[in-house]
């Protein structure tokens, strides 16, 4: 609460202080302000106004403390993992927040953390997706969003940095499968069209592809917009080994366009500006039955991730309202599941 | 036999209350969580109204599929899971009604809107 920080709190900004003086090398660092921002459903993130006497940050800086929520969910990377991928990504040329630095000393904050520049815009998707100011530049920010994705996917094992990733062996199609099987058959309530679904997949597995870095959760709701320039690619803690066709089917799935389910890329724009500014930087041509594998794959992994959020209110101990809702919207997954393998079927009998 | 008015009728008038009187009270922080909570009540709600029936005649229909015993929704899913309707067209044409007619009851109960919103009545 504003003008009233606890003996813990006061601690909390000295610690900080000393971490990002010892850091950045400043002789001296005043946090002016820290305060916790909204979204982040996995993650907590601290708006950080902090000025340096010295140092590689001299000056007022506006930061974001970003660490992670009580409980989480299974395929999370830690903080100090995501920050690593987040500064490839940055030194790959992607629109990431600057990442600087990150410390597992629990004496700190308590917890991992990583320190990264805050930038302006908003995320909000169904403000993105529903505003209709919006709506004249949306086009050339799907076709921006496509290049970016393709730069994420030049990022290729092995990364050095990034030895701690899963070989791509261990994140292909038939393990998440696995995966989302073993959850399931540790939950309480069957889910017979999940099940439907991963049989389908099962049995489509399209060939190997070429890993890449994915980011795994790349959609509307996880970019920054300041007006109608885009600004950050946010939340890298799913980020791993891939197929690129992954995270194209992710950022089309029908549940994150939000308030425009008939614009096909991410809510705000037809798939045709997407690809093309994915396939313009990549060179690489989209196979749009790949695409429709890992979509359907798409609304069964957030089916389960949905399911999971609500094991936290549940199960965790992190009493929520958000939390406790999301499990409902597995059952939207299932309407959508049945609704493209009907489609596939269709289109598989002419 | 219970006290009128019900359950679903109570809610049904607290979720009034708390949009359209309690809410422009609320600062504005705090809304996006009296919008959560109006639609707790509004799921809570809609079950209460839905009759048991249509849950007692899936469940009817997946033993026939799957034959009688306990915890046919399970069994059902586990057979899915191997895949053993597709050898029979009639069976796997049935499995995939079922599969339709379980999503929609339940969205039918917890999301009229998101029914709505794909095209379902």
């Amino acid at each position: 609460m504003a003008g009233t920080a606890s003996p813990r709190s006061e601690q909390r900004r000295a610690a900080v202080a000393r971490f990002l003086a010892f850091a950045s090398a400043a002789r001296t660092v005043e946090i002016t302000g820290l305060s916790p921002l909204g979204g982040g459903a996995l993650q907590e993130n601290w708006g950080l106004d902090a000025r340096f006497s010295g140092g590689t940050l001299d000056g007022e800086q506006r930061l974001v403390l970003r660490t992670s929520a009580a409980t989480g969910v299974a395929a999370s990377l830690t903080r100090v993992q995501e920050f690593a991928v987040q500064k490839a990504a940055f030194a790959t040329g992607v629109t990431v927040p600057e990442p600087l630095f990150a410390s597992e000393d629990p004496a700190v904050w308590g917890k991992p953390f990583f320190i990264m520049r805050r930038v302006n815009g908003i995320a909000a998707p169904d403000r993105i997706t529903g505003d209709p100011t919006l709506d004249p530049a949306l086009p050339a920010i799907g076709e921006r969003l496509g290049r970016e994705l393709a730069r994420v996917h030049t990022i290729r094992p092995p990364g050095p940095d990034l030895a701690f990733l899963a070989p791509y062996a261990d994140s292909g199609p038939i393990q998440q499968i696995a995966r989302f099987r073993a959850y399931l058959d540790r939950h309480s309530t069957p889910r017979p069209v999940v099940e439907w679904g991963m049989r389908w997949l099962e049995t489509h597995i399209p060939p190997p592809a070429r890993p890449v870095l994915c980011h795994h959760d790349f959609r509307t709701g996880n970019y920054l917009l300041d007006g109608t320039l885009l600004t950050a690619i946010l939340d890298w803690e799913f980020a791993g080994w891939g197929d690129a066709h992954e995270d194209i089917g992710w950022f089309c799935c029908k549940s994150w366009r939000f308030a425009r389910p008939d614009r096909e890329a991410g809510g705000i724009a037809d798939r045709t500006p997407f690809y093309r500014g994915y396939q313009s930087e990549s060179g690489v041509s989209i196979d749009p039955q790949r695409v429709r594998f890992w979509e359907i794959l798409a609304s069964v992994r957030w089916a389960i991730i949905a399911l999971q959020q609500s094991d936290r209110h549940i199960f965790g101990g992190e009493r929520g309202l958000d939390l406790a809702l999301t499990g409902r919207r597995a059952t939207e997954c299932e309407l959508e599941i049945l609704m493209l393998l009907d489609a596939e079927r269709n289109f598989a009998d002419g | 036999m219970g006290d009128l008015p019900g359950g679903a009728a109570l809610l049904a008038l607290a979720r009034d209350v708390l949009l359209n009187e309690l809410m422009p009270l609320l600062p504005q922080e705090r809304r996006s969580d009296a919008l959560l909570v109006a639609k707790c009540m509004a799921i809570a709600q809609q079950e209460a109204e839905v009759p048991a029936e249509e849950g007692q005649a899936i469940l009817r229909e997946i033993e026939l599929l799957c034959g009688q015993g306990a915890d046919a929704l399970r069994r059902f899913a586990h057979d899915l899971r191997l895949g053993a309707f597709e050898s029979s067209e009639s069976h796997d044409r049935a499995a995939r009604a079922i599969l339709w007619r379980l999503a929609v009851a339940k969205l039918r109960q917890s999301n009229p809107e998101f029914l709505a919103a794909n095209g379902f009545d």
